[in-house]
């Protein structure tokens, strides 16, 4: 939480995102149900949950698209619509956001300009900035969904905004405009912004986000630094002759750790070290004959967490 | 942290939005279609008047009366078909190829918005109304030398004239309000097209002390036509008062229904 603060002369400034008790209610569906959590500027977060999550309607909640049940959800303190020309402060690409397909990339953007008072100036400066610098004349309707990305990022930079929300920016991406993508966003934080990405694959955003809020049905399942999960993941696997005399002393050495039989005959030991499991062996007097630190996929980690059967 | 954005607000936000809405109109070949199909509509219209025998009791005003030259003339209000049908899609466009989150995220003061959204509109049906009116005259004019007619009204014309621009201006803002409130693009269109071609068409015709205080009624009063049996329409003022009221009222019942709905 304690990167530097932007400079004075940065023209946009990185700010706390806050959700607030947030309920949204669509009929009979609770697509987002109590849910609270803060992304802070200078740090990309990645908004995770499985589709049907309640990210989408979280991220339009936050930007005055969808009108809350309860709860609130600011920027900089304040709710979307209260902020004079928006555009300069968020810049947003959401899911389910389209172009009309006889309107050039250009014309779009020269479209988003003039509504959010953003100088036309810009427009070829964010189509350089995604790549687009050459496709700018061409109708959208001729574009890939990569392009279309890149477009959606496009819009979502025209105001130079000083916080960004993303929603599934990856999608449709190939392998390398996923590695670009990568290194655009780590720059943005790194100049301070505040960068707001979500994703429904942790795989996907794994090497980008420096926090991750993960939610299933609708509610808050973890908010923490990715380092957390990755501790979260690590365990230890023993093996010994005597499974059950090391599992007991495990048991009454480690009470926080956990410890679980494999099937084929192995102990796994989730939070706790090596040197620990080793210790206790030795003291208890137990042969081993394997011992080393292992670490669980996390994507499994982020599954079993978004599963429902987490805290 | 200050909590106050230090972002100044920009002047001018709501003559923005009327210049992003006319670059939304100008920007694909829409536009374009409909004005083509304006000048064919309103050339058929023009020819169908001068074209028909005149016959002793017809119940149509021929064109050896005044009442008859003005019905002539009026056909070169025919844009207004268009600019409804225009100002609906100007909405349910936005739907259909879900623009409208961008839209509401460049300007959340979404009353802001339709109203902009109308004005340009009203713009765009009026730029309908004048070259309507520009070619209806035109032919009108060329080929009534192959008919007995009586003298052409000039004062009248400008008149029409004046009448067409308002009311095709008038009908576009209808048309975005429409679009609005029924959201799906082909309901929209169908409905308008059954309403405006069919049901008040006959209405107007057929019951015109009903028909002249709907909308395309009130048209007909702006553009000082003359019914079957020398029906009467509300005189120019009160047509387009009318008129006004109309777009007005469903204009402000648009607005107020898009303020607070969910955009997903």
């Amino acid at each position: 939480m304690t990167r530097s603060e932007p400079t004075e002369t940065a023209p946009w400034t990185g700010r706390p995102l806050e959700v607030r008790g947030l309920t949204k209610r669509f009929g009979d569906v609770l697509a987002v149900d109590d849910l609270s959590f803060e992304v802070s500027p200078g740090r990309v977060t990645g908004f995770l949950g499985p589709n049907g999550a309640g990210k989408t309607t979280t991220l339009r909640c936050l930007l005055g698209l969808v009108a809350p049940t309860s709860g609130t959800s600011t920027i900089g303190g304040r709710v979307y619509h209260e902020i004079p020309s928006p555009a300069l402060v968020v810049g947003s690409a959401l899911e389910a956001t389209g172009f009309h397909p006889g309107r050039s990339a250009r014309d779009h953007l020269r479209v988003l300009s003039r509504a959010s008072g953003v100088d036309e100036r810009r427009v070829p400066v964010v189509l350089d900035q995604v790549g687009l610098g050459g496709a700018g004349e061409r109708s959208v309707g001729g574009y890939s969904l990569g392009m279309r990305q890149r477009l959606q990022l496009a819009a979502a930079l025209l105001g130079d905004p000083g916080v960004l929300v993303l929603d599934e920016p990856a999608n449709g991406l190939d392998p390398e405009g996923i590695a670009w993508l990568r290194s655009f966003l780590r720059y943005l934080a790194g100049e301070g912004r505040t960068v707001l990405v979500s994703s429904h694959v942790l795989s996907e955003v794994e090497q980008t986000v420096d926090d991750v809020v993960i939610i299933s049905v609708g509610r808050l399942v973890r908010q923490c630094p990715l380092v957390e999960l990755t501790d979260h993941a690590a365990h230890v696997v023993v093996r010994t002759p005597d499974p059950g005399s090391l599992r007991s002393a495990l048991t009454a050495a480690l009470p926080e750790a956990a410890v679980a039989l494999t099937d084929d005959g192995a102990l796994t030991v989730s939070d706790a070290r090596p040197e620990q499991v080793g210790h206790v062996a030795h003291a208890a007097g137990i042969e081993l004959h394997e011992l080393r630190a292992a670490s669980t996929d996390l994507e499994e980690v982020f599954l079993t967490l978004t599963r429902g059967d987490a805290p | 942290m200050s909590a106050a954005p230090d972002v100044a607000p920009v002047r001018g936000a709501r003559q923005r939005l009327v210049a992003a809405e006319l670059l939304k109109v100008t920007s694909t070949r829409m536009w374009l279609g409909f004005l083509v199909g304006t000048v064919l509509y309103i050339g058929v219209g023009v020819v169908a008047v001068i074209l028909t025998p005149t016959q002793p009791g017809s119940p149509v005003p021929t064109l050896e009366t005044a009442a008859g030259m003005r019905n002539l003339f009026a056909q070169a209000g025919g844009a207004y078909v268009f600019a409804i049908v225009l100002g609906a899609l100007g909405m349910t466009q936005e739907l259909r190829h879900q623009t409208l989150t961008s839209t509401f995220l460049a300007e959340p003061r979404r009353n802001r918005v339709m109203v902009a959204k109308m004005t340009a509109y009203g713009v765009v049906g009026a730029v309908y109304g004048l070259v309507g009116v520009v070619f209806g005259y035109a032919l009108a004019l060329a080929l009534l030398p192959i008919k007995e007619h009586a003298e052409v009204p000039w004062t009248a014309l400008w008149q029409i004239a004046g009448g067409a621009v308002l009311g095709c201006a008038l009908f576009a803002v209808l048309g975005v309000a429409v679009g609005t409130l029924l959201r799906n693009q082909i309901a929209a269109i169908l409905l308008i097209l059954v309403w405006v071609l069919l049901v008040e068409a006959l209405v107007v015709a057929f019951l015109p002390a009903w028909g002249k205080w709907l909308p395309g009624g009130a048209l007909s009063g702006v553009l000082q036509s003359t019914g079957f049996g020398g029906a009467e329409y509300l005189p120019v003022w009160q047509a387009a008062l009318v008129l006004l009221g109309y777009a007005a009222a469903f204009g402000a019942l648009a607005a107020l229904t898009t303020q607070r709905r969910d955009v997903t």
